[in-house]
């Protein structure tokens, strides 16, 4: 089972552009959640699901409510699990985990043994790859080890601050893609996609031709954001807060919600299919 | 023991404690922060402007302090250290001094904290005001409402107060939220961590900053009783006055070190801040400590009548001290506090903070492990002026 990761799968292929939406796992509680992911997963190249963490600091306040809905509904990281189970179960399409570093280190006695568990867990409920909130490359050895033993990609962060000597490490090691932040600050949504982030994507794809996939999330909320990220030259885009949002806007018309939801998927798909 | 300067190791590591687990957009700043740390606490120049604005500004060397009548209630020599005299009413203001001056000289403008009784926001102010740095506070809603005195005083500096209105609404939302703003802001502004927490350099730098504590400690007893005491009590939120009456003292395994936590309604129900007594190990706000967590690794709420110790964790320095066994953990609960409040208070003449009382309590509940000889220093970590609030809520003040 630990033989083949659907990510590395997905890339062998061919160079198309990409698409990861991304929702968080019990948002906003369980049923509701997989309904919405299996409405989105049509439209997604890759499916991100968040692992509520009471404390996510590199999120801004609408994916904090999302964990905070999430927790209110019950959730836990075991029935996050077993409602990613219940998904991959009616996909093959590659599911990646967004999480923090403390989530992942209870079980046991030692982070190690703890980390083993964890990814054991990770893999045989069909997850592919992870990205991890509050771990930087300092810190990655044992989650690294963990993930090779089970065969899940540790995609790491790369930020516009990143500078080239870390990026040189993180690409040493780091398996599936580049998650690039686009921006300076938090997760949230913008009006505008920055020059910053153009510059960004254009600094590090010339190090990472060849070697990762870039994706590119944080700030993106519309088909247009996502055609000027990828005339950059993105392999993919990633959204997060605005497809929560749509979430947070009809928590009282879920018929809404899923209609909304399947609208924005599409036209974000269909935006980048228009470029491949 | 031979532990001063060893910790922490290049990764920011005190043991399996600390480390650097921050988001990627922040690992360049505290790389820089750490460089820019390194270069200036060797740097006479740097040391001493700190020292002078300690010397004139703040007060210091504040004294140590003969507590006769309360010596006698307790049956063994108490001293306190009596950072409550420093500018601004507590300890808080040499890591802040310390900070701002660094920041200053790495060329940023501004300056960013969190805070919890509001203490260290109402230092930060101080310092914003004294490097002319324009200043933001994040606090929680709930402690807000708690300390409304220290943010008037914080916007009578010239700080703003943010209201952190996340999460459980207190001290560890307020770190939440200021490092998301920093995240944003990082050319402009340094965050000014309060404590010996967060991500590598930031415990480290506030323990330098704060070692100055124990080092006039060190100095004064000698002076008073021509030999180191036999023990030394500080409260324990985050550990910065903690860590810094100690620090000096490590090495001299004569001197007990014991630090008091705050049990809140008591160590059974789940209104309380023992991280270090009652904690598993865990990573929040940067870095592997001791942490009230559910099983899934989620941070519980805490509790403790002094909103300075209200915090989930610990200093990861304390952690490793502790696994170390050399420093001993007690604790205290809100009534004991009190009732420690009001003692000094009445035989001292000198109103303690909150979260010094329970450093207080912790002795007059272990008085009996003290012999009539024995010399115990009391950090006496800040005034409770700033407490009167919460007091009212406990105490008779009628007239009659």
């Amino acid at each position: 089972m630990t033989d083949s990761n659907r990510i590395l799968e997905l890339f062998k292929n061919n160079n198309e552009r990409r698409f990861m939406p991304f929702l968080v796992a019990g948002d906003p509680n369980m049923d509701q959640f997989i309904k919405l992911a299996k409405i989105i997963e049509p439209y997604a190249d890759i499916l991100e699901i968040g692992i509520p963490f009471s404390d996510p600091i590199a999120d801004g306040p609408t994916i904090q409510e999302a964990n905070v809905r999430a927790f209110n509904a019950g959730v836990n990281t075991k029935t996050a699990l077993k409602a990613i189970k219940t998904i991959r179960s009616e996909t093959e399409k590659p599911i990646v985990v967004l999480t923090y570093y403390n989530i992942l280190i209870q079980g046991a006695d030692t982070i190690e043994a703890s980390l083993d568990i964890t990814f054991k867990n990770l893999k045989e409920n069909g997850v592919d790859g992870i990205v991890i909130g509050d771990l930087p490359i300092e810190e990655a050895d044992l989650t690294l080890k963990a993930c090779e033993k089970y065969n899940i990609c540790l995609i790491f962060l790369v930020a516009p601050s990143t500078t080239e000597e870390r990026l040189d490490k993180i690409l040493k090691v780091g398996k599936g893609f580049i998650y690039l932040i686009a921006i300076m600050g938090v997760t949230g949504i913008r009006d505008t996609v920055a020059q910053i982030t153009k510059d960004t994507i254009k600094r590090i794809k010339l190090k990472t031709e060849k070697v990762l996939p870039v994706f590119v999330g944080f700030g993106i909320s519309k088909p247009e954001h996502a055609n000027a990220i990828i005339d950059a030259g993105a392999n993919g885009i990633i959204i997060g807060s605005a497809i929560v949002n749509i979430v947070k806007k009809n928590l009282n018309d879920h018929k809404k919600m899923e209609l909304e939801m399947k609208d924005f998927v599409s036209s974000i798909m269909n935006a980048i299919r228009r470029v491949n | 023991m031979d532990y001063i300067d060893k910790y922490p190791d290049e990764l920011g590591k005190f043991g399996e404690f600390g480390g650097m687990f921050a988001p990627e957009i922040l690992m360049p700043a505290l790389n820089e922060l750490t460089e820019a740390f390194n270069r200036y606490i060797h740097d006479e120049n740097f040391i001493e402007e700190f020292e002078r604005i300690l010397r004139f500004y703040s007060g210091r060397p504040t004294p140590l302090y003969y507590a006769e009548r309360y010596s006698d209630f307790i049956g063994c020599k108490v001293y306190l250290k009596r950072e409550d005299l420093n500018h601004g009413g507590a300890h808080k203001i040499n890591n802040v001094m310390g900070q701002a001056l660094l920041a200053k000289k790495m060329g940023k403008k501004k300056l960013v904290a969190e805070t919890g009784a509001g203490q260290h926001g109402f230092a930060t102010a101080i310092a914003g005001a004294y490097f002319g740095m324009p200043t933001k506070v994040f606090m929680g809603e709930i402690d807000i409402e708690r300390q409304a005195y220290n943010v008037y005083r914080m916007q009578i500096l010239g700080a703003e107060v943010i209201p952190v209105k996340s999460g459980s609404r207190t001290l560890k939302d307020a770190v939440n939220e200021g490092l998301r703003f920093w995240i944003a802001n990082l050319k402009e502004y340094h965050y000014l961590m309060g404590s010996v927490v967060g991500p590598h350099p930031y415990p480290l730098i506030v323990r330098e900053f704060q070692r100055i504590i124990g080092k006039e400690m060190k100095v004064q007893i000698l002076e008073l009783e021509g030999k180191p005491p036999d023990a030394i009590i500080a409260c324990i939120g985050g550990g910065s006055n903690a860590i810094g009456a100690f620090y000096d003292f490590i090495d001299n395994s004569n001197v007990q070190l014991i630090g008091v936590e705050a049990a809140g309604e008591g160590r059974d129900t789940n209104k309380h801040s023992i991280a270090l007594g009652l904690g598993r190990r865990g990573v929040l706000h940067g870095a592997m400590q001791y942490l009230l967590q559910n099983e899934y690794g989620n941070i519980i709420e805490t509790h403790s009548i002094s909103a300075g110790l209200d915090y989930p964790g610990v200093g990861p320095e304390h952690c490793y001290l502790h696994q170390l066994n050399r420093l001993v953990v007690g604790e205290a609960t809100d009534n004991e506090t009190l009732e420690a409040f009001k003692n000094l208070s009445k035989l001292e003449g000198i109103i303690p903070a909150l979260e010094s009382s329970h450093a207080l309590a912790y002795l007059e509940k272990n008085k009996d492990m003290f012999k009539k000889d024995d010399i115990v220093i009391i950090n006496l970590s800040g005034s409770g002026s700033k407490d009167l609030d919460i007091i009212k809520k406990h105490m008779e003040f009628s007239i009659k």
